[in-house]
């Protein structure tokens, strides 16, 4: 078992506890924490994986921005309850039909044959990543920018105070 | 070396665990908490692909980079429908919020 | 114009009717001058055939039917033309029809005026003399069959022309139905010969039928549902309840369709289709038969109705069968000088008691009596027509009566021959009877007296064409009289089955006949002369009979029973079978089940997203098992 690979099945487990956190504790804030903490042992899979940029974004972006964003929300929308229930009413279904599709999906992942690699992965520049996205992919950026103008503008028409119901 | 299939039975698991959340939890917002997780086992197969098949190109990678745009913008609004239902019926569980049926 | 332009004359009919169907009731007088200027047209033109017909028979040699028309549909093999055919059976039969047609359309022009659908009337009018047309110059059996359908419609909106009253629109029901069962058996006649030969056209069935070609057995069943065709419309026992009854329908219509032509349309059909009666053995005497119960039974009805007009549809009846014996003994010649005179005699009867009618507003002998005072030419062209249909020598009735009895005489057994002629002095005791008990004696009713007036001008100038007609028509059976008219010679030596048959006479049978005429018209004279006070004696010493006679051999209530008892239950049955079986269970059920399975279903839509989460993720666990398994 090379360093490398202890080094991976140590982030993995880090990864699934922080799901498990997410998707298991019974108090929003550590949900919350759970999931910075997830997402940033995603981030160092990137790394592992040889995409420092995807890491450096998924830190910036998802760690940062969206998980910050969805602090905010639990905030803005406290339960009433003094001891809020933060699961369903189906959780056996639930749990039943997540790992049942676990079991699919880790089967398929076994049953078929894939690709194997020798060397270890190179390092992938920015400078070629920028020459990618710009180049070939421009059409799509310019469409994921215009989708975020629109998520924007829809945000704030949808969250805003209504004059009405300032009165 | 680490192989292939360690990256996909992690994501799966991930990708699990997410399904679990948006199914078992009664809070929008753990449910989109759920949401990304799912967003972020599907990212790591396509940078694992992406690394294991075709290195050169990356492709994987800028399909990481569009999910992580789209998980922004998706999350900006469902955060913003959240609020707008939190704000009608003061409250944010989703099995409070049964009207569309017969 | 000749044989080859005979299909002008229904045409011109035809093309009346459409114009007064659609925009009748836009020209003046509604339209009723056109319908009588077509007829009218298409009498002439019927002179022009005929002397077209007559050159070609005087040229001599093997004379063969002139056939003309188009072809219509071809579908393969099937080919259907709109054909039609000129010969000597044609020619008779156009003759009456457009000439009774062209009288009873000039009668109509008075009997019907202030009538609320005067215009739809002469509509009507002119597509029976379409429909009557072309039925007569058919050269196959589907235009044929069609053309009799039409005659068969025009029937049954004419008999119910007064359809606010209840009784005529049950009578035109009754024809109707009745006339179909038989209409039923003709198509399927047609068709078992079309099966058989591949053709619908006339003259080659016929050939094929005498050289054999059709299975006997399969050729005995076309020719017997023919004839069950040609009952019906001839109205011969069984079916001859529903002409009695169609005398709902207003008296000029009676006088054409239900006493001159239409009727005869029977008697046409057998007379056309001669040839196979003649190759099935028994079929004619089938026949005969047939007319030998409707003779007797209309005869004796005769004798006890008490509606004018009835009276007069039973002596139709009673001549109706005496064609069809005259057919029986295998004698065309016979039985279309029978519808040739038939027709003037009868036309004049019904258009007479038209006139009594219209005067009179009354139907009921009963309530009459003493008219001749009041309308003396209606009572003489009455007393002519009854005495004709009597048969009183020298009327036109005489002669075909003689001629029938002649036939019967020599081609059938003797006890045919002795019924025909117990069938003469029946028939005038009771015509004598009618003509007593309408015009002459005391006034039985003072109101009816007084209104009798006679008729205008439009309804005496008909009257008194028959009239003469009725005294003349007759002679058409003398060579001379034949010669003159530019024909070949008698009636005989016309229309003929196989050979030109020459007027005969022979001394016993003509001495019978004049004797028990008669004797049948004293016997009239002896018990209604006066108050009628015999006639009332004979029916109270026998009021089994009276009353059997009266209620028309309860046949009519035989018919009612079969149909409420066993029609109607039937009708029950299957209707209880739609409306529960079909409609409740088959296709409200069907809707109810999915409606209730619906309401069961809509349960599962909780609105809860997180069900409709799971189900959709359980779907696709489902899916890729599905597709695992399938897969290896």
């Amino acid at each position: 078992m090379t360093v490398t690979e202890v080094i991976f099945y140590f982030i993995a487990a880090a990864t699934v506890l922080g799901a498990f956190g997410v998707v298991a504790t019974g108090k929003v804030a550590y949900a919350a924490l759970s999931l910075v903490f997830t997402l940033l042992a995603v981030a160092a899979l990137y790394i592992l994986l040889a995409s420092e940029f995807l890491a450096l974004v998924q830190v910036l972006l998802y760690a940062g921005g969206v998980a910050v964003l969805l602090l905010f929300a639990l905030m803005l929308t406290r339960a009433r309850e003094l001891v809020p229930v933060l699961d369903g009413a189906q959780k056996p279904f639930a749990a039943v039909a997540g790992l049942s599709l676990m079991g699919v999906l880790i089967s398929m992942v076994f049953l078929t044959t894939w690709p194997r690699r020798a060397d270890e992965p190179t390092l992938i520049n920015f400078n070629a990543i920028g020459d990618r996205l710009f180049r070939d992919f421009a059409l799509p950026f310019e469409v994921a920018s215009l989708v975020l103008l629109v998520a924007l503008v829809g945000s704030i028409v949808l969250a805003r105070t209504e004059e009405e119901e300032e009165e | 070396m680490i192989r292939l299939e360690s990256f996909l039975v992690l994501s799966a698991i991930l990708f699990s665990l997410g399904v679990y959340g948006v199914l078992a939890r009664r809070h929008a917002v753990l449910i989109l908490m759920s949401v990304e997780l799912m967003l972020n086992a599907a990212s790591i197969n396509m940078v694992a692909f992406a690394a294991y098949t075709s290195p050169e190109r990356f492709t994987g990678i800028i399909f990481a980079i569009f999910i992580i745009t789209v998980a922004a913008a998706e999350v900006g609004l469902a955060l913003a429908i959240v609020l707008r239902i939190f704000r009608n019926r003061t409250t944010a569980n989703v099995d409070e919020v049964h009207q569309l049926k017969w | 114009m000749g044989m080859e332009q005979a299909w002008l004359i229904p045409a011109i009919p035809a093309a009346a009717a459409g114009i007064l169907i659609l925009f009748g009731k836009y020209l003046p007088r509604k339209g009723d001058w056109l319908s009588v200027l077509a007829i009218g047209t298409s009498f002439v033109l019927f002179f022009f055939v005929l002397h077209d017909l007559t050159d070609a028979l005087a040229r001599g040699g093997e004379f063969t039917a002139v056939h003309s028309g188009r072809e219509w549909v071809r579908i393969g093999s099937f080919n259907l033309r709109i054909g039609f055919q000129v010969d000597q059976l044609a020619a008779v039969m156009l003759a009456v029809v457009s000439f009774i047609s062209l009288m009873v359309q000039v009668y109509s022009l008075g009997y019907m005026k202030g009538d609320k659908r005067y215009g739809w009337y002469f509509a009507v009018q002119s597509l029976f003399a379409a429909a009557m047309l072309t039925l007569v110059l058919a050269d196959n059996f589907l235009l044929l069959y069609f053309a009799w359908e039409g005659v068969g419609l025009c029937s049954f909106l004419l008999i119910g022309h007064y359809h606010e009253r209840r009784s005529a629109a049950e009578a035109a029901k009754k024809a109707f139905i009745t006339t179909r069962l038989g209409d039923v058996g003709l198509l399927i006649g047609a068709i078992l010969l079309y099966r058989s030969v591949g053709t619908f056209d006339m003259s080659t069935i016929f050939d094929a039928a005498r050289s054999g070609q059709i299975d006997h057995a399969y050729l005995t069943a076309a020719v017997l549902l023919i004839l069950l065709g040609a009952m019906g419309k001839s109205a011969q026992f069984p079916f001859h309840v529903w002409l009695p009854d169609a005398m709902e329908g207003p008296t000029p219509v009676s006088a054409l369709i239900h006493a001159a032509t239409m009727v005869v349309a029977g008697v046409y059909l057998v007379a056309r289709t001669m040839p196979h009666f003649q190759v099935v053995d028994g079929t004619l005497v089938a026949v005969t038969a047939v007319g030998l119960i409707t003779t007797f039974m209309s005869a004796a009805m005769g004798l006890v109705m008490t509606d004018i007009k009835r009276v007069v549809a039973y002596s139709t009846l009673n001549s109706l069968g005496l064609m069809f014996i005259a057919l029986g003994a295998g004698s065309v010649t016979v039985a279309l000088l029978y519808v040739f005179t038939h027709a003037f005699f009868k036309a004049l009867l019904f258009l007479a008691s038209g006139s009594v009618y219209h005067a009179t507003d009354e139907l009921e002998v009963t309530q009459m009596g003493g008219l001749a005072k009041k309308m003396p030419v209606t009572a003489a062209v009455f007393t002519l027509g009854a005495m004709s249909m009597a048969g009183l020598v020298p009327l036109a009735g005489f002669w075909n009566k003689d001629e029938l009895l002649l036939s019967t005489f020599e081609n059938h057994n003797i006890f045919v021959y002795l019924a025909v002629l117990v069938s003469v002095l029946i028939t005038a005791l009771y015509m004598t009877r009618l003509v007593l008990l309408v015009f002459t004696g005391k006034p039985r009713n003072e109101h009816v007296y007084e209104h009798a007036h006679e008729p205008g001008p439009a309804m005496k100038l008909p009257l008194l064409l028959l009239g003469v007609l009725t005294v003349f028509a007759g002679f058409v059976v003398f060579d001379g009289v034949g010669r003159l008219m530019g024909l070949p010679g008698g009636f005989g030596e016309f229309v003929f089955t196989h050979e030109p048959e020459v007027f005969r006479i022979n001394a016993g049978v003509t001495a019978s006949s004049i004797l028990l005429v008669l004797v049948g018209i004293a016997g009239g004279f002896y018990f209604w002369g006066g108050a009628a006070e015999r006639a009332k004696a004979v029916g109270e010493k026998m009021p089994q009979v009276y009353s059997l006679l009266r209620n028309k051999f309860y046949m009519d209530d035989a018919y009612q029973w079969v149909i409420d008892r066993v029609v109607l239950v039937v009708a029950g049955v299957v209707s209880w079978y739609d409306r529960v079986i079909v409609n409740d269970t088959g296709v409200n059920g069907t809707a109810d089940a999915t409606r209730f399975s619906g309401f069961l279903l809509k349960f599962h839509e909780t609105g809860l997203m997180p069900n409709y989460a799971l189900l959709m993720t359980v779907g696709v666990v489902v899916l890729a098992v599905i597709a695992f398994i399938v897969g290896t």
